[in-house]
């Protein structure tokens, strides 16, 4: 698979750009890569809101882009979960409500799970502001918290951690790594530099 | 949730604009086809004749001297067959006339009176009295007669005035014995009858159609084949131009006494088929304004569309929020031209009911405003799932 963008010589020694790779469920990945290497279109691609590569990527076998909208939507609900790099809050909506409104269709986290999730990663206070209001790295958070409430076999978490310091890094790591093997799930997480601090030894490093 | 979030960059503007020029458009839809269904039904149960014409050749001449009149004043089945093809016609009857000598008389009043008489036929559906009572059983022998209302007010301000008779109303008439004198192939019957009923679309004295093939075959002529002279027409709208256009054009003679009021009904539908027009002109414009607001709300909103897609919600998720607008608005503006309708229409009725027209077209009226408006609203909730389906892409 590649980019539609990206020609031969773009790809140099990638480990997924034309060739062929399986993420296993169960383990864990960390994707290493220079900016501007298509870990974000990698995200986009499985998660399927874009499709402008070439290639192929099948979900146990059944080809992505013979899925359905609803199908999609489906997915995105029940077995792929994304924190995406620009975050994509609802501006106007609080904190809260951000995480509500993916809730309410996952119907996954009790409301009280959700805010020990605020409280665990030091946000309880900002619960009731409006997401427009909060910092980068509070907002980092906030979509975290939202992109976990729901089942998932793989998380793919595209720079989780590109604006937090080095103990938010160590809170947010364990959270997402509870989540994901309490249902046997794997973590993707991507980082230019600033890795996700994964409490564990089973994990593949992986040059894009 | 996704309302508070979808909420935001409505133009109520927008939608009291759309919500107006609709229920303007649609008022004026509905008031238009009530009004024509009003005056379709003063016509109807009016029982004017305008629907009906009947159609002779002019009287030539040389008939006048007493020439063949079968052969210059009947309609030949060729001449039968292109008025049939007239798009202004619905049927065509053909009347059929005695062929045997008849006399009536009549005793009344201590009076008698006898006359020779003339009778025509013609097909039962164009008969405007009881037809229970429109039959001739021979077995009975009583031959029901119809006479024009003319007959009537002739006798009644002309005759009896003039010679001391009292003067006889309508149900009055029909309790009157009738003997009819029939004679003709060698052959001669005393039938008893009565006049069955009053008619304003006929201007003849006719017997129904069962009693003239029997009496025709017993009493007339066998070999003598005759073409109808008059034929009764019923038009498909009354006072149309064209009828009276063809009529001219092919030199006939029509009796349309009753044309003026059939012209009026016919002059009536045009008005509220251009006023309707007019309406959904409107109301098409309107919808315009709707489907152009919806595609700005759509692009406004197209980033918290596409956000709520990638969260996982299904396309139909968020296109209930804006089918929800769309089926209230149109609620809303359904029933406001429901009720303007009704309204505007007591401004006629009134006049109607003292024609003893009681036009209510209530039921008609929700009929049709729920046809109109739901098909407005499949057509907007349609094109506003294709836009969400762009803008979720």
């Amino acid at each position: 698979m590649i980019p539609d963008v990206f020609s031969p010589e773009d790809v140099g020694e990638s480990r997924i750009w034309l060739k062929e790779f399986t993420f296993v469920r169960g383990r864990h990945y960390l994707v290493e890569a220079a900016s501007g290497s298509g870990k974000s279109s990698m995200c986009s691609f499985i998660y399927r809101n874009r499709s402008d590569y070439r290639g192929s990527i099948g979900f146990d076998g059944r080809d992505a882009k013979s899925l359905s909208a609803d199908e999609i939507s489906d997915l995105r609900c029940h077995n792929i979960a994304l924190l995406p790099q620009e975050l994509r809050l609802f501006g106007q909506l609080t904190a809260i409500d951000n995480v509500r409104i993916k809730n309410k269709l996952t119907g996954y986290c009790s409301e009280k799970q959700i805010i020990e999730m605020f409280g665990r990663l030091g946000i309880a206070d900002k619960i009731n502001r409006p997401a427009s209001l909060l910092s980068i790295g509070q907002m980092q958070r906030v979509a975290l918290i939202r992109a976990l409430c729901q089942p998932f076999d793989f998380i793919f978490l595209d720079e989780p951690v590109s604006h937090l310091d080095e103990n938010n890094n160590r809170i947010v790591a364990s959270l997402i790594y509870e989540t994901a093997e309490a249902q046997n799930a794997s973590i993707i997480a991507t980082s230019v530099g600033n890795q996700l601090l994964l409490p564990t030894d089973n994990i593949n490093h992986i040059r894009l | 949730m996704i309302s508070t979030l979808l909420r935001k960059n409505i133009s109520a503007w927008q939608l009291a604009a759309y919500s107006v020029a609709c229920l303007v458009g649609l008022s004026i839809l509905l008031i238009s086809i009530n009004f024509y269904a009003d005056i379709r039904s003063a016509q109807s149960q009016d029982r004017q004749p305008g629907n009906y014409i009947v159609l002779s050749k002019p009287v030539s001449l040389l008939a006048a001297l007493g020439g063949s009149p079968s052969a210059s004043n009947s309609f030949s089945p060729a001449e039968i067959e292109d008025l049939a093809s007239q798009p202004w016609v619905r049927r065509i009857g053909e009347f059929t006339s005695a062929d045997f000598n008849i006399s009536a008389a009549v005793e009344f009043a201590g009076r008698g009176l006898s006359t020779a008489l003339f009778f025509e036929s013609l097909p039962d559906e164009f008969v405007d009295t009881d037809l229970d009572q429109w039959h001739f059983d021979p077995a009975s022998k009583e031959i029901p007669i119809l006479v024009p209302k003319d007959y009537l007010a002739l006798y009644n301000y002309g005759f009896a005035a003039s010679r001391g008779m009292p003067q006889l109303s309508e149900s009055l008439i029909k309790q009157i014995p009738i003997r009819i004198a029939v004679a003709g192939n060698g052959h001669y019957d005393v039938f008893p009858a009565r006049i069955a009923g009053l008619s304003s679309r006929l201007n003849t004295i006719a017997v129904p159609d069962s009693f003239m093939t029997w009496a025709n075959s017993y009493y007339g002529d066998k070999n003598d084949v005759r073409q109808p002279a008059r034929l009764i027409v019923e038009l498909s709208s009354p006072g149309d131009p064209a009828a009276a256009r063809w009529i001219s054009d092919n030199n006939l003679d029509s009796s349309d006494n009753n044309a003026a009021s059939g012209k009026a009904v016919y002059l009536a539908s045009v008005v509220s088929a251009v006023v309707g027009t007019i309406g959904v002109v409107i109301a098409a414009l309107s919808v315009l304004i709707l489907l152009l607001s919806m595609f700005l709300l759509v692009q406004k909103n197209s980033g918290k569309i596409r956000d709520l897609t990638l969260l996982g919600y299904r396309r139909s998720q968020v296109a209930a929020f804006y089918d929800r607008l769309i089926i209230i608005i149109n609620c809303a503006v359904t029933t406001g031209a429901i009720i303007t309708c009704i309204l505007v229409s007591r401004l006629w009725t009134g006049i109607l009911k003292e024609f003893g027209v009681d036009g209510n077209n209530t039921i008609l009226i929700v009929l049709a405003a729920a046809a109109i408006m739901g098909a407005v609203t499949v057509i907007s909730v349609a094109s506003c799932r294709k836009m969400i389906k762009k803008a979720s892409r």
